[in-house]
């Protein structure tokens, strides 16, 4: 269906939390995890959709009088959505002046994504940065992304994969042979707390994070979700299991609500609504924990 | 030693706040041109009028000569108790400098109106207009006026219609600072001795003009000597009677300095700094009166600091506190500006540049620890004035961008960076020997200058090329009046393709160009006639060999000589990829419709607005289609201003430093096919793009200005707002390695503000709060509280860069 094209939301320039250095990361889209907290939630269906912005509206009515199946009307000023009926047709998204309505995810070929990425070539060069590719979960278009990365590495570019490790053992494997470093997810170490707050056990993932680790450069990228997994006890396992690892660096990404909104726009409900950002005491409490098992820590704000 | 706190302590700041082009709101006009405690000094031009009245009919240059003298035996002098370097322009430390011989005017309605009422006394405003009635019709400007008188064409196009501003501003050559502190000005007036003599010899044809310059001159120079064993005394005077022995020492420190220089070479530290600032303030307050300091410091002083401290008269923390207390003198300085410039200016004192780095003129790198003293006194004052520039180039080694980003991340607007790399071949290109090409530096804000050499350089003005394009969409005709005003292009509903467009849009730049530096050039006939500088002229090159004042030749090896201030680049290309893509590309609409559109500042049809805005390419953003139009736009442009040049043979060239006139020539702009609406600023440089319009990061903003050929055009300025946390911690390194990729993709130039929106915004709730808070508004920083409202909001809605 897609020619051997990648499904992608995203393709940010001057990236310089995503791996070393000033680097472009490439955001595929589609996700095996629902992680409740997710702050891009238009990464996660696995198909391109339809996003609103309300405040770029200026009323004109074309997106209605476009949609095939009704699914757009005005109330006084309001344009609204009747999400059961979209079919993700994009004619509205295509009409729309003032990009209130946008698409989100589109196919692009491996030599479209590279182009974007050769365009900083210069940048990564001074900084020793390169490409990342993130998401949703980049194993899910596996082909795609291996292909990418060995192209890249081919153009001497450094490769980066940020994954939830959520894949078998033998795609993920493909993969890594063209990837200098893996930002690998970690969000919890008991399997039922996982998968209340993924949506999946952790079990494969825990075994992919040991093998990538022994392949590849693996550093851990830890959310710190209030409640979830910020106790110190939660903190501490992570930690240990790290260490098992000798991992070299571990992220820490601290909770915030600057996705929340999101949800709403792409017919979707935020279910952590209320949840208070991680705050500066409970993100020195995790930093000491990962430091007292010899772990180098950087806090991305 | 002494602190940045208790030296901005003894400051009145003289920032002017731009008044006129957006001054929206009630506050704005009420808060006046200036803080209220500011005055003008009246000192300078009551001396000067004296003098003037006693030598009527004497040779124009004598007379300069004689008022410096006057001016410079009667004025106030003081000295600050916190000042080891010392120096005044006018009588107290709350005045600011006019220039009544320039143009009297505008202050002289500043005062009267609510704008400038605070800034005299009445008695003070009863000596201005008795001043104003001895130079109504012997200013410059009112010369200059008389001069038009009588063409048609001169008379209709200089007044301000908003296609251009054509500003009165004077030359700012940089004194040889290098030859001063090693001869001393008895040498240079050994030297004008020795031409004196050999002209007696040889008898030239212009022997009668040579000999008034050069007896000018060596008036002047022996004045400042005088001058400064003036302040010799007020020195001795008040250590006299000093209780305070650490005072006391300091006390005698300055008089022996000031007995020595800048009469004699300078031999330590102190006296190098002494020396440089004697001349800077006679060259630039009081002689005349204009800007810039244009001195390269860590070049000239490096070596004088590193000799004291190998003798062991210094320590480097004597020297950190002797530079905090040249850099509070440079703070403390203040033009009167006229209410119109203030548009120009907002928020600006004076506009002094000090450079550091870059390459001398053998190809080495010149970084020593002056260079790094420069940012240390920098980082500790946090003060508008000097302005620091930092050449870079291919050996700038990385502790100096290491050292740059700390400062540039307190968010004080500099060191803005300027690029060797693209700048020494440009001044090859123009003419400059490479030696004199790696000498460059910057004077005012930006503006480019061979220290030493040919002080005769002068911008013709301020043009707008996006108004350009709006005449070019109206066949030169003004809709409202009917008025053929433009040049008579053609009908655009007859266009074809874009090239059409581009033709007719540069058909009027041709026209406006050539409309400007015309007046510009009969103004240079009357400074020429009417203000010589015998003083500058004795300390500038070429001046004494030739028995002639700096504005009467031009050294032809010179490559900076002339420019045009274009501004509204990025909107002209947006407009233009705007057009191709809608009417000629996709067809949507017709160039008559879109025209009709845009008459009516895009009422009525808000669809198309939005579709221009959103899909539209706009420079900024890595995009060919546009980039390349930007490029054609910025190169073709360059080769219409090349196509005229002055009495001398020098070209003129395309300067994209634009000040703050993106925002007041915008607000004389109808609305343009990028999106624009009526009135909007346009893009805040030439290399910038229109603001909040780039939308895909740093590195994509600078992967455009890439495209634009650095070999074409100068000052090509690029501002840009980045999160302080960018530059801090763990990503300082990365911002580091940003800076050295736009040194190798060759831009000329970047700057930066580092300010969060947040603060900016809070900062306009409660000024009071902010009143030190620093941002960068154009080659040039100000204090926030300082600007209007208008130019605040622009400040924030430059687009902050980051993830």
């Amino acid at each position: 269906m897609n020619d051997g094209k990648g499904l992608i939301f995203n393709i940010q320039k001057y990236a310089i939390h995503d791996g070393p250095g000033i680097r472009t990361s490439v955001f595929m889209k589609g996700c095996p995890l629902y992680c409740k907290w997710c702050s891009n939630p238009e990464s996660q269906r696995a198909h391109p959709e339809i996003m609103t912005y309300d405040i770029r509206c200026i009323s004109c009515h074309r997106c209605e009088e476009i949609c095939p199946v009704n699914a757009i009307s005005f109330n006084e000023k309001r344009r609204q959505i009747d999400w059961e009926k979209c079919d993700n047709c994009f004619k509205c998204s295509g009409e729309c002046p003032s990009k209130a309505i946008e698409r989100i995810g589109n196919y692009l070929t491996v030599d479209e994504v590279l182009n974007e990425v050769l365009a900083d070539e210069i940048f990564y060069r001074n900084s020793g940065g390169g490409m990342t590719v993130s998401g949703g979960e980049p194993l899910l278009q596996w082909e795609f992304v291996a292909e990418l990365c060995r192209k890249a590495k081919e153009k001497g570019i450094h490769t980066v994969l940020d994954t939830c490790g959520f894949a078998s053992w033998n795609v993920m494997e493909k993969v890594l042979k063209h990837v200098d470093l893996v930002l690998f997810d970690v969000k919890h170490m008991a399997a039922t707390k996982h998968k209340e707050g993924t949506g999946v056990d952790n079990e494969l993932i825990m075994s992919n994070a040991g093998k990538t680790a022994a392949l590849v450069r693996t550093w851990f990228r830890v959310p710190l979700i209030p409640g979830f997994n910020d106790s110190p006890e939660d903190i501490r396992k992570i930690a240990e299991f790290a260490r098992s690892l000798h991992i070299e660096k571990v992220s820490l990404l601290p909770y915030h609500e600057l996705g929340s909104s999101k949800y709403a726009k792409i017919g979707k409900t935020y279910s952590m609504d209320g949840l208070i950002p991680t705050d500066e005491e409970k993100l020195k409490t995790a930093t000491a924990i990962f430091e007292s098992h010899g772990l180098k820590v950087e806090k991305e704000r | 030693m002494i602190t940045a706190e208790e030296l901005r302590k003894t400051l009145t700041i003289k920032g002017v706040r731009n008044v006129r082009r957006g001054m929206e709101t009630k506050d704005d006009a009420e808060r006046g041109m200036y803080r209220p405690e500011v005055r003008i000094g009246m000192e300078r031009g009551r001396f000067l009028t004296e003098s003037y009245k006693m030598t009527e009919g004497e040779p124009m240059v004598i007379r300069r000569a004689k008022a410096l003298e006057h001016i410079l035996r009667n004025m106030t002098i003081y000295i600050q108790d916190h000042e080891c370097i010392v120096g005044n322009y006018a009588e107290s430390p709350h005045d600011i400098f006019m220039p009544i011989d320039m143009t009297w005017r505008s202050f002289r309605r500043a005062v009267v109106e609510e704008d400038g009422k605070s800034l005299l006394d009445d008695k003070g405003k009863a000596e201005l207009q008795e001043l104003c009635r001895y130079w109504d019709g012997k200013s410059v400007r009112d010369i200059q006026v008389k001069a038009f008188e009588g063409c048609p064409q001169l008379d209709k196009y200089w007044q301000y219609e908003g296609t251009y501003l054509w500003s009165h501003w004077y030359g700012l050559g940089v004194p040889d600072y290098e030859k001063l502190l090693k001869i001393g000005l008895k040498g240079i007036l050994a030297q004008i001795e020795e031409r004196l003599q050999e002209i007696r010899n040889t008898i030239p044809y212009d022997y009668f003009q040579q000999k008034n310059f050069l007896e000018a001159a060596a008036m002047s120079i022996k004045a400042v000597i005088a001058w400064a064993h003036r302040y010799a005394d007020k020195a001795r005077e008040l250590a006299g009677s000093e209780k305070n022995p650490q005072r006391k020492k300091e006390l005698e420190a300055i008089a022996a300095t000031c007995d020595r220089v800048p009469e004699n070479p300078a031999r330590t530290f102190q006296e190098a700094l002494q020396s440089f600032y004697f001349v800077h303030c006679v060259t630039r307050q009081i002689e005349f009166v204009s800007t810039g300091i244009g001195i390269r410091f860590d070049l000239c002083m490096g070596p004088f600091y590193k000799k004291d401290i190998e003798a062991g008269r210094i320590t480097r923390g004597d020297a950190l506190d002797l530079l905090k207390r040249l850099w509070i003198k440079f703070e403390g300085q203040g033009f009167a500006y006229s209410q119109t410039l203030s548009g120009i200016y907002g928020g600006v004192q004076t506009l002094s540049a000090m450079n550091i780095g870059g390459v001398d003129r053998d190809g080495n790198d010149v970084t020593n620890e002056m260079t790094y003293l420069v940012l240390d006194t920098a980082k500790e004052m946090m003060t508008l004035q000097p302005n620091i520039t930092l050449r870079i180039h291919k050996g700038t080694p990385t502790e100096l961008f290491n050292r740059a980003t700390d400062v540039i991340a307190t968010g004080v607007g500099y060191p803005s960076l300027f690029n060797d790399e693209a700048l020494v071949p440009l001044l090859q290109r123009w003419g400059s020997p490479l030696e004199e090409a790696r000498d460059y530096a910057m004077a005012g804000c930006v503006y480019i200058e061979i220290p030493g050499k040919n002080g005769h350089r002068r911008m013709a003005g301020y043009f707008n090329l996006a108004k350009c394009l709006w005449w070019a969409l109206h066949r030169g005709i003004n809709p409202k009046t009917g008025e053929q005003y433009g040049a008579p292009t053609k009908d655009p509903a007859t266009f074809k393709s874009i090239e059409e467009v581009m033709d007719a849009f540069l058909e009027q730049v041709r026209f406006f160009v050539h409309k400007m530096i015309q007046i510009e050039e009969v103004t240079r006939s009357v400074y020429e006639e009417y203000l010589p500088l015998p003083f500058l002229s004795a300390v500038t090159k070429g001046c004494i060999e030739r028995g002639k004042d700096l504005g009467s030749f031009k050294d032809p090896n010179d490559g900076i000589c002339n420019y045009a201030v274009a501004a509204g680049q990025a909107n002209v290309a947006d407009a233009l990829a705007a057009i191709r893509k809608f009417v000629f590309d996709n067809k949507e609409i017709s160039m008559k419709e879109l025209i009709a559109v845009l008459d009516k500042n895009w009422a009525g049809n808000e669809v198309l607005h939005q579709k221009i805005l959103t899909q539209a390419p706009k420079f900024g953003n890595n995009d060919d289609y546009v980039d390349q139009i930007c490029n054609f736009v910025h190169c073709k442009t360059e080769e219409i201003i090349e196509e005229i040049a002055d009495k001398y043979g020098a070209r003129y060239h395309f300067d994209g430093s634009v000040v703050s006139t993106g925002y007041s020539l915008g607000a004389d702009t109808p609305a343009t096919p990028d999106g624009r609406r009526d009135g909007d600023e346009l893009s805040d440089a030439s290399l910038s793009p229109m603001i909040g319009r780039d939308v895909k990061g740093p590195t994509a903003v600078l992967a455009s200005c890439a495209k634009i050929d650095p070999l074409k055009g100068y000052n090509q300025l690029l501002n840009q707002r980045f999160l302080p946390q960018f530059l801090k911690g763990a990503n300082k390194d990365v911002f580091v390695n940003y800076l050295k990729s736009w040194r190798d993709l060759r831009i000329p130039h970047i700057q930066f503000n580092v300010v969060d929106s947040e603060t900016l915004r809070d900062a306009q709730k409660h000024p009071e709060k902010y009143t030190n808070l620093v941002v960068r508004v154009a080659g040039y920083s100000a204090y926030f509280v300082d600007l209007s409202k208008g130019l605040q909001d622009s400040i924030i809605s430059r687009t902050e860069q980051g993830f």
